[in-house]
């Protein structure tokens, strides 16, 4: 009786889990379109101008972002491994990948911070710092609010909110982390690479 | 050795080991059918495409200084 009880509440549970899944990618394909009118925005504002970046505007250190870039996307492998560990009820496994992927979100938001204080623009001082600030201080205003995500999903975790058939909290989070990923790919590209 | 060697040196390593991770992922992920493991092999796919933009940047290829 018990048995039938808890197949019932799991199918419930994965029909509503399916419901949110939902839910959280039109969530993130909006954020896409908010990222993708600012760059669009950046790329209009650039091949309009004759020269880029703009006559004593100095470009932002390239090897230095592509380290912290690494950083960041190494934080995408470690989040996918904790969510692998979750799914065969590996907690101790799950801990030590989430909390690595937290470090290095830190890192990352402490790389730009660096960035931001070495660098000879300002918000106000030209197209391309207005549009660098912009779109870069968005991201990082995203991996702060991912980082308060995980500390969230690894607490509640370590309470058993979570197992291996009811998860959707770190689903959620580790696609909202890899989104977090793959915007940082585009803005590297554009704003280092292109 | 400079900084600047030294950003690249761990800037290509760093790629080459994330690549291999992201890679090894999305192989493993290639069968799974749900929505979400629809959207992490998209996503995987996409963290291995930055990874070769930090190699080509690493090895000068790619990007301005």
């Amino acid at each position: 009786m018990a048995s039938h009880a808890a197949t019932a509440d799991d199918a419930l549970y994965t029909e509503v889990a399916g419901q949110r899944l939902l839910g959280f990618l039109f969530f993130l394909i909006s954020d896409c379109v908010i990222f993708g009118s600012f760059i669009f925005v950046y790329l209009y504002i650039r091949n309009a101008s004759p020269v880029w970046p703009p006559a004593g505007v100095e470009r932002p250190g390239l090897y230095l972002a592509a380290v912290n870039s690494i950083v960041l996307f190494g934080s995408g492998a470690t989040m996918h491994y904790a969510m692998e560990a979750i799914r065969r009820a590996n907690v101790r496994r799950f801990t030590a990948f989430t909390v690595a992927t937290i470090i290095l979100g830190c890192m990352f938001l402490s790389g730009q911070a660096y960035e931001y204080t070495h660098l000879h623009d300002t918000w106000a001082g030209s197209t391309f710092g207005a549009s660098f600030f912009t779109l870069t201080g968005m991201h990082g205003f995203h991996v702060f609010i991912g980082v308060i995500f995980l500390i969230t999903v690894l607490v509640q975790t370590l309470r058993g909110t979570y197992t291996p058939m009811r998860h959707f909290g770190l689903t959620a989070a580790t696609l909202y982390w890899h989104f977090v990923d793959v915007i940082w790919v585009a803005l590297f590209f554009l704003f280092y690479v292109y | 050795m400079n900084a600047t060697a030294i950003e690249r040196i761990i800037a290509l390593l760093g790629a080459f080991v994330v690549a291999g991770c992201a890679l090894t992922s999305l192989r493993a992920e290639w069968k799974k059918t749900g929505l979400d493991d629809h959207v992490t092999k998209i996503m995987l796919a996409l963290l291995t495409v930055g990874c070769i933009i930090v190699v080509l940047v690493a090895v000068g290829v790619a990007g301005r200084t």
